[in-house]
């Protein structure tokens, strides 16, 4: 009775320790599930996804009439991700190029404030200018066509995950069955977790001997990837469970399907990893994925299971029979009719085609994003998804940077005392584009291998200007002076800090005095000192400091020949005023910043201001037209370029730098020469620099409108006497010759060496001389 | 004095042909922004005038939208590809005028006073525009 009793009480106790046993347990697991739907709220209720921001290149205007490079224009197609079709395009994104017509199924133009649909093109050319563009559909030729902007850059957190994010509504029904059938074909009917599922991949894999199936649910799957670790543990796998469990209770069915959609792995593109599948539609067949065929989605069905294993640029035909697969699940489920089943196991896989996107412009980039890490974190550019767009035009970046390498090249088989073996000592080069009038950085190279070195030399060297400079002193002269003024040109002597200084010519000038169009065209070093000295230093200064340079400008004589450091970029834009019409423009790169709502966050227009008169920037453009058409320059229509160009030559001492900026009322282009220590190139700005400029413009003849400059009101042309400078005397001066001078400052005088003798006068002052004598007599 | 004589004729930069293809009316019902009839002015424009105009024409009814920003980006695309089109300058100022920054209005008329030299009345607005700036910068 006794032992009855002990075993009874033994038996309540250990059922009181099994209750305690279960009610921790069960506490255990509410008191987990509810840490968990925590996490989950937390994690969801934030931002779900980094999405990295994008920067583009500016749009591309096309318009009959044009001049282009077809080569460069060929390669944007490509790079804007058109396919290359053998038949009429009748698909977006599709081109066809034949010798003359380039038929194009345009993408949608979506741009802040613009959006437009694609529709078929056709562009026909003679030789290489647009002859017409024409609608396929509509029969309606085009005055002005723009193409979508490129995207250049893509601001990467540490996952370097690239994502486009789609809603349900977007997906097509079939990629949502498609995915059913290969992932969870119980999604809509289980709790998370789906145990028939289970027990069907524990068969199949004892079955085969190995792992055929998996039994995750897509909400297993969607907790595996976003909250758990990837190790296949026990521990983890219980994690699953309960978060799949939890998920479900919170969540409705196509909210959690969403987030798999966008959440899933489908991918990789050189480092960066595809997910989602708005990307995947993008990346596989250059799509949104609302496009998406029946064979189209299984294909990113099957690919689910291995990305890259399944890929259809790994291996078309694994992917091919994983897409039959898929497909023929689909209709086992009874989501696709045995007719639509079979013509889509007819089709063959076919893909958009891709390239791994380098990073374009790099020096450009840099210097674009100095300026958004002063707007937003990096943080921000790399989640936030923003839409970041440009004034690069990669069509000149292209030209700029082909130019430098083929110049520098050239340099160095001339002279092959220029070649170093240390990539980081080599000859080295710059190259920017702006618009003079806009202030819009077309391309920026900063260097001869970003990868090497990621100096700019465009936005952070410091170097002297040479004759680049002398343009300033000229135009501080022309207050009191003009292109006909005579400048000295013989050897003086001027005292420096107590020490004197020569300034001596680089090549033999033999005349003792030119004017000042002359000695600015041949450069003649003694001439600009003279007309600095003449002009005063500090009035030079002030002229100068009116630009806008960050470097220190000092009174010395040496300033007019360029003796101060200059960043290139400051270089090129105080130019711009010289093609701009006295009007110096801000640098502009970015315009505009646009978030994932397509809300304009920053906006930035062109911002002039006037820091000299039209008339001087006028007289200014035709002094440096002479540089080209009969000074230092002169060798550029030896190289091809016949529109009007203005512009300068310069080479420093010991030809440790060589410049050459020139321009048109459209474009204007800075191009530096040198070693990075400063070493001897042994050449000049116009055998070094100038080749670069000429082969870039002819690179981009959709730039090169062939205008002139226009003259604005305050400036008068005069025909005057070439030796005098005054206004020529019909048939006594021997050498006249038109010239531009500020109204306010135009000759007035005859010339006074050369006094027309008007036969008919000198008949009667002879008849009076004649009569007077016999008077006289 | 020894005076080295120049040969030949220097560069006088030429002055061009201005873009002066009237734009057609703007679709909106009261157009704030009227263009000069010229219709009697000949030089036909060339395929980037043209295409330009086209810019100009949209910058344009922008501006009598209302829509400033707008306009202003439109109108720096047509500065873009034809510098020397003036019409695109005298937006701009009436713009940068709707946005209350005065000083870019100056600035953009200066060079719409350049551009648009020779044809009547177009200066006519321009100086009207000028009067108009400098009464919005005195307030």
């Amino acid at each position: 009775m006794k032992k009855r009793l002990s075993k009874n009480l033994t038996l309540k106790r250990l059922l009181k320790i099994a209750l305690l046993f279960v009610v921790l347990i069960c506490t255990g697991i509410i008191l987990y599930s509810g840490y968990l739907s925590f996490q989950i709220e937390k994690r969801f209720s934030a931002r779900r996804w980094r999405i990295p921001s994008k920067v583009f290149s500016d749009v591309t205007l096309l318009y009959p009439g044009q001049q282009t490079n077809r080569d460069l224009f060929h390669e944007k197609l490509r790079r804007l991700g058109y396919r290359e079709v053998s038949y009429k395009p009748d698909r977006k994104g599709e081109v066809r190029i034949s010798r003359s017509v380039t038929e194009i199924f345009l993408h949608d133009l979506i741009v802040p404030s613009q959006k437009r649909m694609g529709f078929p093109v056709e562009i026909r050319f003679t030789e290489n200018e647009i002859k017409s563009i024409l609608r396929h559909d509509n029969g309606k030729s085009l005055p002005i066509l723009e193409l979508e902007p490129e995207e250049i850059m893509l601001f990467f957190g540490p996952d370097r995950e690239q994502r486009q994010l789609v809603s349900i509504d977007q997906v097509p029904q079939h990629l949502m069955y498609a995915i059913m059938a290969a992932e969870d074909n119980c999604f809509y009917s289980h709790h998370g977790v789906d145990p028939m599922g289970i027990c069907r991949a524990i068969y199949t894999n004892l079955r085969h001997g190995s792992i055929r199936q998996g039994g995750s649910t897509i909400t297993q799957q969607l907790a595996k990837n976003y909250f758990l670790t990837p190790q296949k543990t026990l521990l983890r796998k219980i994690k699953e469970l309960f978060m799949s469990l939890t998920i479900e209770v919170m969540y409705d069915k196509n909210e959690i399907f969403e987030i798999y959609l966008n959440e899933i792995y489908l991918g990789q593109k050189g480092s960066v990893s595809i997910n989602g599948v708005g990307e995947a539609s993008h990346f596989y067949f250059g799509k949104p994925v609302a496009k998406l065929s029946l064979n189209e989605a299984a294909i990113i069905a099957g690919l689910i299971k291995g990305p890259n294993h399944y890929s259809p640029y790994v291996d078309k035909n694994r992917c091919l029979n994983r897409r039959n697969m898929v497909m023929r699940a689909m209709n086992k489920n009874g989501w696709i009719s045995g007719k639509e089943l079979n013509a889509a196991l007819g089709l063959p896989v076919k893909t958009a085609g891709f390239t791994v996107q380098y990073k374009k412009a790099p020096y450009f980039l840099d210097y674009l994003s100095e300026q958004l890490t002063t707007l937003y974190s990096h943080e921000d550019l790399s989640s936030l998804g923003l839409s970041i767009y440009t004034t690069l035009d990669t069509e000149v970046q292209i030209a700029a940077e082909k130019a430098l390498a083929k110049g520098l090249a050239r340099l160095e088989k001339w002279n092959p005392g220029l070649k170093r073996t240390e990539p980081d000592k080599k000859l080295q080069g710059a190259v920017i584009v702006m618009q003079p009038k806009t202030g819009c950085i077309l391309a920026m190279a900063g260097g001869r291998n970003y990868s090497v070195s990621q100096f700019n030399r465009i936005t952070q060297a410091k170097r002297q200007a040479g004759s680049t400079f002398k343009p300033f002193t000229f135009l501080s002269a022309l207050d009191k002076f003009t292109p006909a003024s005579i400048l000295s040109n013989q050897p003086k002597s001027y005292m420096i800090n107590g020490k004197i200084w020569q300034p001596k010519n680089y090549g033999p000038v033999p005349e003792e005095y030119l004017t000042m169009r002359n000695a600015l065209a041949k450069s003649v070093n003694r001439a600009a000192v003279d007309l600095a000295m003449k002009v005063g230093l500090d009035h030079i200064v002030n002229t100068v400091n009116g630009f806008h340079f960050s470097t220190p400008i000092k009174p010395y004589p040496s300033l007019s020949l360029g003796s101060l450091e200059v960043i290139p970029l400051e270089l090129a834009r105080a130019y711009c005023a010289f093609a701009a019409d006295g009007m110096q423009p801000y640098l502009l790169s970015l315009k505009e910043v646009v978030d994932e709502n397509g809300k304009n966050l920053e906006q930035r227009h062109m911002t002039i201001n006037r820091v000299i008169s039209p008339a001087k920037a006028f007289i200014m453009t035709s002094l440096l037209q002479s540089v080209v058409t009969k000074g230092t320059a002169r060798s550029l229509k030896k190289m091809g370029v016949f529109f009007p160009v203005a512009g300068k030559t310069g080479t420093t001492n010991n030809s440790r730098d060589a410049w050459f900026i020139g321009y048109t009322p459209d474009i204007l282009a800075l191009v530096w020469v040198g070693f990075d220590n400063g070493d001897s190139i042994h050449a000049t700005g116009a055998t070094a620099a100038l080749p670069i400029w000429a082969d870039l413009m002819n690179a981009i003849p959709q730039y090169i409108s062939g205008d002139g400059f226009k003259m604005p009101p305050g400036v008068v042309k005069r025909t005057i006497c070439s030796e005098s400078g005054q206004l020529a005397v019909p048939h006594a001066c021997p050498k006249p010759m038109e010239e531009v001078f500020p109204a306010e400052n135009a000759p007035s005088r005859d010339c006074s060496l050369h006094q027309k003798t008007d036969p008919f006068k000198k008949f009667i002052k002879g008849v009076k001389k004649s009569y007077l004598k016999i008077i006289n007599h | 004095m020894a005076l080295t004589g120049c040969t030949g004729l220097i560069p006088i930069p030429t002055p061009q042909t201005q873009a002066s293809k009237p734009s057609p009316p703007p679709q909106s019902k009261a157009p704030k922004v009227e263009i000069p009839d010229e219709s009697m002015e000949k030089p036909s424009p060339s395929p980037r005038a043209l295409a330009s105009l086209q810019l100009t024409d949209q910058g344009r009814m922008l501006l009598n939208n209302d829509r400033p920003d707008d306009a202003i980006r439109m109108l720096e695309r047509a500065v873009s590809l034809n510098p020397s089109n003036g019409q695109n300058y005298y937006y701009l100022a009436e713009a940068w005028l709707l946005k209350g920054n005065a000083s870019q209005a100056k600035a953009f008329n200066h060079l719409a006073d350049i551009y648009l030299a020779g044809k009547a009345q177009w200066m006519d607005k321009v100086m009207e525009q000028k009067e108009r700036i400098r009464k919005h910068k005195k307030q």
